[in-house]
């Protein structure tokens, strides 16, 4: 499930999924209106110092191909491809825009969204819509940019020029009047350029062990030992000359090869059909395709493929051509070399080995481990005691350390990985599922009449580290405005920066309806722009 | 009205095995390829197909189950779409190409009734977690689907040096290749609080896959019912 961004907020990209290799999707549209959807490599002073970066209609592409226009597909109105780890070390933003082309204002779109799709899955996407905006003709949707590491931040900006005025302001100069349609079909690069010689990235490179998956690479352990499902892969994509599986994958060195298109029939296909890419895809496996619809693992019907264990439609009955691997090659473990890893929606992988402290997390939490790892019982100390004496259910943590890999996760409720760097967020005591052991964290303690408990206990945190937040369902995350309300059964999460009011709306309610309302106490938060609530859908 | 719900109208048949969404099953029947599914698992089906629950074959293979209470399994025959789900959780299905796989009970959901399987006891380990108690290792070519709370994850056990442990009420399945074993890791202290929570682990080491689900709520939901 994507997380659902608002206007103003910020990701890395690293904690939105593992790998570099994006998708990004915008759809806008309005009666009556076209669009010019276009992407800025901006400089470290936000200027476009290289028109090269200015990859637009007439331009589907940068150089080194690190950004790539591919037109309409998959229900987006216009899609790119971007490859962060080869955005040239000058580049420090790419800012995605949407300008009215010709007569209307931006008032009069309807809904759309700008979203980011890694692996098939959607892992981003910042809806918007037409109220949001006035008389501007053109519109800053999203950027990445880099500070440390790339991140993405959900703009949706207004910008009173058009296409032209957007260009002055990014330091461009417009040579000529906008060369007017050219259509973006003809110019978008299809995924599977039949004859390109510039480096493709092996997209749907066999499993082999590599630092971060690449796009379309089925998550795989590094495993030394090659397994069977692995020799599988290597059997039909060594036609096209990939990295070898074994090796370290450095940066693909210029294969001819379209995208680790197997060599089929489908190939010439492809080229008529730009708009349907589906590279990624080797035999019996089962990647999403990239730019397909987001997840459901399974369900997806990806035309072309193999009967595989999946069940997935498309193939012939039966025959057994998937075996056991092929199968659960969707749920493969994924590795990233980072110290926290989600690795599905619902659980958590940390890597002890990276960073050197130990976590702190809830006991019972860790479904498995590997490697050599000690579990400590964690007195919960005097704040823990505090916490639970006064609500009954004292806040067990177990301390784990060692050098090893330990996956964590809790009745399938969803886990979120929140990585502080220096800032603070309090959380909802039992929403917390594991925290880096060196976080400073303290109790709060929020009173008012009605709360359960007398009291909610929160806990706060502090320094450099990350804290994995858990919630029942889809969180939203709402900006922090001066009428911002939350169930206090219901609040997961909040930026430490924020003033909790215990708001007593039940009041006046019970005036105006005798009897008792269904809802009890209410949180109000207060905060500068820029601090948030995390609110989940299940009231414990 | 039609519109709005045409979109979860079934899929063309392509396979033996599919998934309707993240959690149902939908098998097609013929006759002469039974199936073996969870007693009570059936939430829809069409066509002519009838269902014996605990029938003789799964009473021999499966005498040594629990004294008792007949093994929760029905043998289903005919010809038809069979629908089968387990209270929401998500639905894998794998189709074995002469492998095997070891299926904690509790996650079996349905298998072709020509593959091979048995019933196995893990060493004095699952009675401590309150599991189940018994585990179905299944082999053959054929196809099978399995259960998680949630979303599964693989895990190739053969990695590195370190053996993988997993908490017992999370286990899925594994490769039957795998050595098993109990492990006690916690120091009685740590036993207050959540008792079944991380005291014994399943420690496997060898060759293979284990599959884990990210949640440790093992309850036998379809047995609870009866």
């Amino acid at each position: 499930m994507a997380r659902e961004f608002q206007r103003g907020h910020k990701a890395k990209i690293s904690d939105l999924t593992p790998g570099t290799d994006l998708y990004v999707g915008v759809q806008i549209a309005g009666p009556g209106l076209s669009f010019d959807i276009s992407c800025f490599g901006l400089d470290a002073n936000e200027q476009l110092s290289d028109d090269r970066y200015f990859i637009f209609f007439n331009q589907p592409k940068s150089p080194e191909e690190s950004i790539q226009l591919l037109g309409a597909q998959s229900g987006d109105t216009e899609s790119f491809r971007v490859t962060l780890d080869r955005v040239p070390a000058n580049i420090h933003k790419l800012s995605f825009t949407a300008t009215v082309d010709g007569a209307g204002q931006m008032s009069q779109v309807g809904p759309g969204y700008i979203r980011i799709v890694a692996g098939g899955d959607e892992v981003v996407r910042y809806a918007f819509n037409g109220s949001e905006f006035s008389t501007e003709r053109a519109v800053m949707l999203g950027d990445f940019y880099l500070k440390d590491v790339w991140r993405f931040a959900a703009v949706g900006q207004g910008f009173d020029g058009g296409l032209e005025a957007l260009l002055k302001n990014f330091g461009g100069e417009v040579a000529e009047e906008t060369p007017a349609a050219a259509p973006p079909q003809a110019a978008a690069p299809s995924f599977a350029p039949p004859a390109q010689a510039a480096p493709a990235p092996s997209f749907g490179a066999p499993a082999a062990p590599q630092p971060a998956p690449s796009f379309g690479t089925p998550p795989s352990a590094p495993a030394p030992a090659p397994t069977p499902q692995q020799q599988m892969h290597a059997a039909p994509t060594i036609i096209a000359p990939m990295t070898p599986p074994g090796g370290t994958v450095p940066p693909p060195p210029a294969p001819p090869a379209p995208y680790g298109q197997p060599a089929q029939p489908q190939q010439p296909q492809f080229g008529q059909q730009p708009h349907q890419p589906q590279f990624g895809q080797v035999p019996g496996q089962a990647p999403a395709p990239y730019g397909q619809q987001p997840p459901s693992p399974y369900g997806q019907q990806p035309p072309g493929m193999p009967p595989g264990g999946q069940g997935m439609p498309g193939g012939v009955p039966q025959a057994a051509g998937a075996g056991l691997q092929a199968a659960l090659q969707p749920y493969k473990e994924t590795a990233t070399g980072q110290r926290w890893t989600p690795q599905n929606q619902q659980l958590m992988r940390v890597d002890l080995t990276m960073g050197g402290t130990g976590v702190l997390a809830r006991q019972g939490s860790m479904v498995m481990y590997q490697g050599k790892v000690d579990f400590s019982y964690k007195g919960a100390g005097f704040a823990g005691r505090m916490v639970g004496n006064a609500t009954g259910q004292e806040m067990q943590l177990m301390r784990c350390t060692g050098r090893g890999q330990v996956f964590l996760a809790e009745e399938g409720s969803h886990l979120h990985a929140i990585e502080l760097q220096g800032d603070g967020i309090c959380v909802s005591a039992e929403n917390v599922l594991a925290f880096d052991e060196s976080l400073q964290y303290e109790v709060r303690r929020i009173e008012g009449h009605g709360i359960p408990g007398g009291a909610l206990f929160t806990m706060q945190f502090q320094g450099t580290g990350t804290v994995v937040v858990k919630t029942h369902g889809t969180p939203v995350v709402l900006p922090v405005t001066p009428t911002t309300f939350a169930d206090c059964n219901a609040v997961v999460a909040w930026s430490s920066a924020s003033q909790v009011i215990v708001s007593s709306q039940v009041r006046l309610r019970r005036n105006a309806y005798p009897g008792h309302s269904g809802e009890t106490v209410n949180l109000q938060f207060r905060g500068a722009p820029g601090n948030f609530i995390v609110v989940q859908p299940y009231e414990v | 009205m039609n519109q709005q719900l045409a979109g979860y109208a079934p899929t063309p048949v392509t396979a033996r095995m599919e998934n309707h969404g993240h959690s149902m099953l939908k098998v097609a029947m013929a006759t002469g390829q039974d199936l073996y599914a969870r007693t009570g698992s059936m939430v829809a089906y069409e066509g002519f197909i009838q269902y014996e629950p605990n029938p003789p074959a799964v009473r021999q293979i499966a005498s040594q189950w629990i004294t008792g209470e007949g093994a929760p399994l029905m043998k289903c025959t005919g010809d038809g779409l069979l629908y089968l789900a387990d209270y929401g959780a998500d639905v894998v299905v794998v189709n074995l190409n002469n492998d095997s796989l070891s299926v904690n009970g509790t996650n079996v959901l349905a298998f072709d009734g020509h593959l091979t399987w048995g019933v196995e006891r893990v060493k004095g380990l699952a009675k401590f977690a309150g599991q189940g108690l018994w585990n179905v290792c299944i082999s053959g070519t054929g196809w099978v689907a399995i259960t998680s709370r949630g979303t599964p994850i693989v895990v190739d056990c053969g990695r590195g040096e370190d053996e993988t442990y997993v908490d017992p009420d999370a286990l899925v399945a594994w490769s039957p290749n795998l050595k098993v074993k109990g492990k006690r890791s916690f120091k009685a202290s740590s036993l207050i609080g959540r008792g079944s929570g991380e005291a014994f682990q399943m420690a496997f080491s060898g060759q293979g896959i284990v599959v884990v689900q990210p949640s440790e709520d093992s309850t036998d939901r379809l047995r609870v019912r009866h």
